[in-house]
């Protein structure tokens, strides 16, 4: 029987830049799938665009592609990512010119169509509403401060380019899941409405993309037992029929797979486990059996798959205003007591600046920043506390009257601090996402296969 | 009492502003108590102040699970947080400190 082994390279742009490179080497995989996009990413990536046309992709891609072009070749490896951002092309051009460095043959695949900032004004004069799917609000009065809008594509231009002969396949936003469908659909020749069997490519690449969190890392039920976490394996994902697959990782490296690690995974980020919806398919978890066939081998079975949507969902990232960040570190005596009296000082120096903001919050890190009021009563004095403020303005010019506030407080406050971390905090923009839904028929998604010696 | 931490292991992850926590009995008898007593109620309550919005459960029997989805739980999603814990990773902790009474 067929067998398809897939490795999953990268959790998030930020990720090891190693891992993809690990997988190639220490196993014996068909492809590699890398995730760079998070829910935030492509609108970091649009202003990086706008200050300079040449960035907006994940540029850490290319690093990877430098070292893992000769392992691609030698071992038959193809390798499929949503690297590309908000510039694909940007991407395609320094890969391209990663490959010719190399001296290899390699055919590069790409898909463009999924950016459709540039046709929004349009689609709204056709009528198209793109309602927030959350709130049901109309959505003209975001669009002044729109900075990017991208489609979540699934695996069929993807499959279009595994037709043409592609090596190595760039894309923007395709779902994470479509990076690992459109191999397995590709292989093994499955029908574009035989559910059952795409909800499989879904299944594989939900339990791929988020890296190492399935094969060990955050790894709740037993962190301590986790095999050499130093040089962690990636997840490999083996599929040789419809409706199964079993989670492994890569060989002679740490981490570990089992149940109650693909468990962890199996539901991240899942609401209904009926209904989880891809442009692809409508994946049913539902019935899914878990089982260990081996050491370091997990069984998945009974995956089902619903017709897809109608409807792509569309993602339109628009300008929120500002934010700025601060900290400042307590020492025993009285820490929490001096951290608090900081914070009271501090607020009255930015009334006195006439500073308005949306919202401010303070925490104290090692008492409740990040649990709240769940958090233990303390009983005995803390060693140590870490006040932080956070503030969200309108302006830039109002988020930057807290950046000297902050230094100040060593010499003028409470007795007992130090600086954390260096420099004055800097404000960033602050991005809010617009889910919605846009007609198929509206996306124009085309697909590109070029050779390059 | 024992902490829900002793029978269960979790993870969260978020989309916008809904939070979702899944939680797995440690053994396989330990479902049964935590399917009776972990609540979308009693969750609700347990993150009354943090979490805005609804709760839902789900029942993942076939793997001794429950998912739950927390609406509004993120102060406005990870783009647009306050939170040092903008992604809510550690929610599944927050969740797994819920008293649980031992003699079920």
């Amino acid at each position: 029987m067929k067998t398809i082994r897939i490795g999953g390279g990268q959790g998030f742009w930020g990720d090891l830049n190693e891992a993809p490179v690990d997988i190639a080497e220490n196993d014996a995989v068909d492809y590699i799938g890398c995730d760079y996009l998070a829910e935030l990413t492509l609108s970091i990536m649009s202003r990086q665009k706008e200050q300079n046309p040449q960035k907006g992709y994940a540029g850490d891609f290319i690093k990877v592609l430098r070292e893992i072009l000769p392992l691609l070749k030698e071992k038959s490896i193809k390798l499929i990512t949503n690297a590309g951002g908000v510039n694909v092309k940007g991407a395609v051009e320094a890969a391209r010119q990663a490959v010719k460095n190399s001296g290899l043959d390699l055919k590069i695949g790409y898909v463009l169509g999924d950016d459709v900032k540039e046709l929004i004004p349009e689609l709204r004069k056709q009528g198209v509403q793109m309602k927030n799917m959350d709130s049901g609000e109309p959505v003209d009065k975001i669009l002044p401060g729109m900075v990017n809008a991208n489609v979540y594509f699934g695996a069929e231009p993807i499959i279009e380019c595994l037709r043409g002969g592609a090596d190595i396949i760039i894309t923007g936003r395709a779902t994470d899941t479509s990076l690992f469908l459109a191999p397995l659909a590709y292989e093994f020749g499955w029908p574009a409405d035989d559910w059952n069997a795409l909800s499989t490519g879904i299944l594989c690449g939900h339990l791929l993309e988020c890296g190492a969190q399935v094969t060990g890392g955050n790894y709740d039920f037993d962190w301590r037992a986790v095999p050499e976490p130093e040089r962690i394996g990636y997840p490999v994902a083996e599929v040789s029929q419809p409706g199964q697959l079993t989670l492994t990782k890569t060989k002679n490296m740490g981490g570990l797979v089992t149940t109650q690690s693909v468990k962890e995974q199996l539901f991240y980020e899942i609401h209904n486990p009926e209904q989880y919806i891809t442009p692809d398919v409508i994946a049913d978890y539902s019935g899914i059996k878990i089982k260990t066939t081996d050491q370091d081998h997990v069984l998945l079975e009974g995956v089902r798959g619903k017709p897809r949507p109608d409807a792509l969902k569309l993602c339109i990232g628009y300008a929120e205003g500002y934010r700025n960040t601060a900290y400042l570190p307590y020492s025993w005596p009285d820490a929490l007591e001096k951290a608090q009296y900081a914070a009271d000082i501090l607020l009255k120096r930015l009334k006195n600046k006439n500073f308005r903001a949306e919202q401010v919050r303070m925490d104290y890190l090692g008492l409740n920043a990040l649990h709240g009021r769940l958090a233990h009563e303390i009983k005995n004095e803390l060693n140590e506390v870490v006040l932080r403020i956070s503030v969200k303005t309108k302006t830039m010019a109002e988020a930057e009257k807290l950046s000297p506030e902050i230094a100040p407080f060593i010499l003028n406050g409470p007795p007992g601090s130090c600086f954390f971390g260096g420099g004055r905090p800097k404000p960033e923009e602050v991005f809010a996402l617009w889910p919605t839904l846009i007609p198929r028929e509206a996306v124009n998604l085309r697909s590109f296969v070029e050779e390059v010696k | 009492m024992v902490k829900l931490k002793e029978i269960a292991h979790a993870r969260s992850g978020d989309k916008g502003d809904i939070s979702n926590i899944c939680i797995f009995a440690r053994k396989p008898e330990y479902y049964k108590i935590i399917k009776e007593v972990v609540t979308a109620e009693k969750v609700k309550r347990h993150f009354q102040g943090m979490v805005g919005g609804d709760v839902e459960r789900y029942e993942l029997p076939q793997v001794d699970g429950l998912n739950f989805v927390l609406r509004h739980a993120l102060d406005g999603g990870a783009t647009r947080s306050l939170r040092l814990d903008t992604l809510g990773k550690t929610m599944a902790a927050a969740l797994l400190r819920m008293d649980i009474d031992a003699s079920l």
